[in-house]
């Protein structure tokens, strides 16, 4: 990496990081507690931001899968289970969230009501996804049944959304939002998704060095091309 | 973060190929014809700036050690997987892309027998005939038997055969439709030498009917005596390509070990 | 036009072929289904057996486990001996290599469901004489995109090497929206004596249109000899 890579990094580390303990420090300083829910509710200014980024670190796997069916490069792959890791590490904490939710609202930690049942059913879809790649030991072949996963993850996903419409939902959920809470959850949303962003991009970083190291390990040696980066040599 | 380009090296052969061989073909009688074809799996170029002119009626051997690309080069050839970069023609029609219609030109001969073991002799062979839109498949299907010596096996199913036997059931499944150009990758591994005898006279019989052959082979001196020409594959560059009459063993080697 | 749809039927004949002599496939995911409807059974106990509501889980679970051997078996057909190879090399779209596949597929998985069925019925003192028809149009619909996104997975993951449970964690969660809608259906139909239609059929119908489609686009890149 040279220098300005890193000082980048860093700076947007410490952005997003910064900007991330504010939107934390203003949910429970400055908005309003709400009145049917209680303190439970500021959960919410999480869960809702997460879950949207949730489906958005899943259209990056979706793209980067389309990707690399389309081109066969190596680095399609490390990212689209990049964004899958993180696709899976944000909607464990949507599930979480929605259970205390649930339990706070409802008396259980688990009910078959819709949301629960759409979060649990997204969640299991990528967990397969992490969980199958290892047993494929073939690099090429790994790549590629992921990649096509990938994209049918990805289209399942509003199939999956009305399929559980079709489940009773005996509890409807509707919170009147005040102005202060919609400025936080906008905050909130912001910080998030900038995490999101961060998390991906380390996560790809780390991939490609792997997959570096393992494609050099394939390489019969008298072509072996040397993989270096720029600003390896100084 | 910057990809390393890794880029094709440019190759290597003095002249342009059908300068070597003994007539200058005009482009409608040629087979093959490659320009400047590159094939990558993920980073790692497998074909690199391969440019080969084939005429019709050629008999050609491909060698090179293992690795050098000569099953991707047949791969490409038989329109299995597309190329990363380049042209192909087959008998002047584009086959850069994928062309189905064009298939039912080419037979090939693998590693694998490409046969269904439950099913027998005669219905693999009409199965496969039928697909390639043969007509009258089953008089097809008992003349190829016949022709490769299999016609006392036709209904036993094919997982009773010897290694042999299966072989040349898949040279009757290749050339079923009657294919003009014929692909052949290491047909001779793993025979026993009455096969290996037989499967030779037969490519030499295909070659005196004017069909065009392309093996794949690691036998340099076998190579030498069966084709008319050879191109040798190193890394995926063609490092030499010349008439069997003008070379001897000893320099192919060198050419195919990178001495 | 025709010419495609005698191809499909050229190649789906050749599987049933095959099938018929190996016969290796069908004995073993009928027995399959069987043994899964009879464990079910009994660590449900004979309270659940009396409702009949959890019969459509439990065939569920049969066609499942069921289905996936089918897609595998078939697909290991043309891995053997690099029969693929011999299929892409004729003069034939891949497209049509995948509808061939596919309704192989779907003959099989009927079959299943023709004999493991009726076990399930008998077992599980399941009316279904109130809708028949309503209960083969769900199935059917089920069947369809199981078979859909099975072919194309069977197809991708399938290596020399048979890679065993590795199909099924590929194809069950994807799978999982069909479960839902067919279950939930099913209870509509049986339980409050709805008739089937509205959303749920659209679910299902939306399920297949979308995965035969995807996979009819995605076939043509995946397929490797």
């Amino acid at each position: 990496m040279t220098k300005l890579k890193k000082t980048l990094m860093t700076g947007y580390w410490l952005v997003t990081l910064a900007l991330f303990a504010f939107a934390i420090a203003v949910v429970f300083a400055w908005t309003p507690i709400e009145a049917t829910m209680g303190p439970v509710q500021k959960i919410f200014y999480l869960h809702l931001p997460i879950a949207i980024n949730t489906f958005l670190a899943c259209l990056v796997t979706f793209i980067a899968s389309v990707g690399y069916l389309w081109q066969r490069r190596q680095f399609w792959d490390d990212l689209a289970v990049s964004s899958a890791k993180v696709a899976v590490l944000l909607c464990s904490i949507v599930l979480l969230t929605g259970m205390i939710w649930g339990h706070s609202a409802w008396g259980r930690w688990w009910t078959w009501s819709p949301r629960l049942t759409f979060s649990l059913v997204l969640w299991l879809l990528y967990v397969a996804y992490l969980v199958i790649r290892p047993s494929i030991e073939s690099r090429e072949r790994r790549a590629l049944v992921s990649a096509v996963y990938g994209i049918v993850a990805f289209l399942d996903v509003p199939l999956v959304y009305l399929s559980v419409k079709l489940m009773p939902d005996i509890h409807p959920t509707s919170i009147q939002l005040a102005p202060e809470m919609k400025l936080t959850l906008l905050l909130c949303f912001v910080s998030v998704t900038l995490l999101t962003v961060g998390l991906i991009a380390a996560r790809y970083r780390l991939h490609r060095i792997e997959s570096a190291v393992g494609a050099g390990l394939d390489l019969p040696t008298p072509t072996k091309v040397p993989i270096t980066q720029p600003g390896d040599a100084a | 973060m910057d990809e390393p380009e890794i880029r094709p090296v440019t190759v290597l052969t003095a002249q342009p190929a059908h300068e070597r061989t003994d007539a200058v073909p005009d482009t409608a009688r040629l087979a093959v014809r490659m320009v400047g074809l590159c094939k990558r799996f993920d980073e790692r170029w497998v074909l690199r700036d391969v440019n080969l002119d084939v005429p019709s009626g050629t008999y050609l051997a491909l060698l090179g050690a293992n690795g050098a690309g000569k099953s991707t080069l047949l791969h490409t050839l038989a329109m299995l997987s597309p190329a990363t970069s380049g042209t192909l023609n087959l008998f002047g029609l584009s086959a850069t892309r994928p062309a189905p219609a064009l298939r039912a030109r080419l037979g090939m001969i693998g590693h694998q027998p490409m046969l269904y073991r439950d099913l027998s002799a005669i219905e693999n062979l009409i199965f496969f005939g039928r697909l390639y839109g043969v007509s009258r498949p089953r008089q097809r299907a008992e003349e190829m038997l016949e022709r490769v010596g299999l016609t006392n096996r036709a209904r036993s199913p094919v997982k009773t055969f010897s290694r042999g036997m299966v072989q040349r059931l898949a040279i009757a499944r290749a050339l079923m439709h009657a294919p003009d150009l014929i692909l052949a990758d290491e047909p001779f591994s793993g025979l026993d030498v009455p096969s290996v005898l037989a499967l030779q006279r037969l490519l030499a019989e295909l070659h005196a009917e004017g069909k065009t052959i392309i093996l794949a082979n690691h036998d340099i001196g076998q190579s030498l005596d069966l084709a008319q020409r050879v191109v040798v594959l190193r890394s995926g560059q063609v490092v030499s390509d010349r008439r069997t009459l003008d070379t001897d063993t000893d320099q192919v080697t060198r050419e195919v070990i990178e001495a | 036009m025709m010419q495609v749809i005698q191809q499909i039927a050229l190649l789906t004949g050749k599987d049933l072929r095959v099938e018929a002599r190996s016969r290796q496939t069908l004995g073993l995911v009928v027995v399959l289904g069987i043994l899964i409807v009879v464990v079910l059974g009994l660590g449900l106990g004979p309270q659940q057996v009396a409702s009949g509501q959890a019969a459509t889980a439990v065939l569920w679970v049969a066609y499942l486990f069921g289905g996936v051997l089918c897609f595998e078996k078939t697909m290991a057909v043309e891995r053997h001996d690099g029969a693929l190879a011999g299929l892409m090399l004729a003069p034939i779209d891949r497209g049509v290599i995948y509808a061939g596949k596919f309704i192989s597929n779907l003959v099989l998985m009927v079959a299943l469901a023709l004999v493991v069925t009726p076990v399930a019925v008998v077992m599980f003192g399941f009316d279904l004489s109130a809708a028949p028809w309503g209960f083969a149009l769900i199935m059917a619909g089920g069947f369809v995109g199981f078979a859909a996104v099975g072919t194309l997975f069977a197809a991708a993951v399938s290596s020399s090497r048979l890679q065993g449970g590795l199909l099924a964690m590929v194809v069950f969660p994807v799978s999982l929206p069909l479960v839902i809608a067919s279950t939930q259906m099913m209870l509509h139909l049986f339980r409050d004596g709805e008739p089937v239609g509205g959303a749920g059929l659209a679910v299902l119908l939306a399920f297949d249109a979308i995965y035969l489609v995807v996979s009819w686009l995605v076939f043509e890149v995946i397929l490797e000899p």
